[in-house]
């Protein structure tokens, strides 16, 4: 009769070569801004509309119109053409 | 009988005169009518990519290795930064270290919204010190592979 104690399995057999990466720490960060929170403004094009108009709107600066082209690049193509119906978001001023 | 002689120059004069008006040019009728005052359109964005991966034992204040190095002590903060350009509204940077054949190291992730170049570092650092031999670290973009490199740290 084996002694219990002097049983061990594999799983509780500690391998001395594998490595312990349990107390790596860990970090990072950015030079660019991270996303608009979801729940910013957006807007709806009207007839009339033109980017740096609704820049004008929400930013009072028409000059700011590129950064709504720059968030909504995925649906402007031409920053010069939007069309009735379009919805972009709107970044914090 | 009075037979009247039209000019045929004068005839045709007066239906381009008369035509003229009706053959301009359509205009874009669409919602973007531009605003004399805006700025001028910008030049098409450059789309997102990275440019770059690179490994080193520091990095600066913009986020950039100073001194790229694939050698490292068992006590060095061992630094990756990613160089991209272009914009995007979001992207998800992602760095997964691992150590020999794949044993996963740390995995970490940054969001953000470029809007031109910009760098970003992960950076992993072990208060017992590294065990020695080969790692690497694989960048990826919203989960595609975007590069990597390989690291070694030695006593």
């Amino acid at each position: 009769m084996t002694p219990a104690a002097l049983t061990l399995s594999e799983d509780k057999m500690a391998d001395p070569k594998e490595p312990d990466f349990s107390d790596v720490e860990s970090g990072s960060s950015s030079t660019a801004p991270p996303p608009a929170t979801s729940g910013g403004r957006t807007y709806t094009v009207v007839k009339g509309d033109s980017l740096s108009k609704i820049a004008k709107q929400f930013y009072g600066s028409a000059g700011q119109w590129k950064k709504i082209y720059e968030a909504n690049q995925d649906s402007i193509k031409n920053p010069d053409l939007i069309y009735p119906g379009q919805t972009f978001r709107i970044p914090d001023a | 009988m009075v037979v009247y002689r039209r000019s045929w120059s004068t005839l045709a004069l007066g239906l381009a005169l008369v035509m003229a008006p009706a053959c301009k040019k359509k205009t874009e009728t669409g919602a973007a009518a531009p605003d004399t005052t805006a700025a001028a359109p910008a030049p098409a964005a450059a789309p997102f990519s990275v440019q770059g991966v690179e490994v080193g034992k520091q990095v600066g204040s913009d986020k950039r290795v100073t001194a790229a190095s694939t050698t490292f002590g068992p006590k060095d903060t061992i630094y990756a930064s990613v160089a991209t350009d272009g914009a995007a509204p979001s992207k998800t940077i992602a760095a997964k270290w691992t150590f020999g054949t794949g044993k996963l190291v740390k995995a970490d992730s940054q969001t953000i919204a470029p809007t031109g170049p910009a760098a970003t570092e992960f950076h992993i650092s072990k208060p017992s010190g590294w065990p020695v031999g080969k790692y690497k670290v694989e960048i990826s973009v919203d989960g595609s592979p975007a590069g990597s490199k390989d690291f070694e740290v030695k006593k």
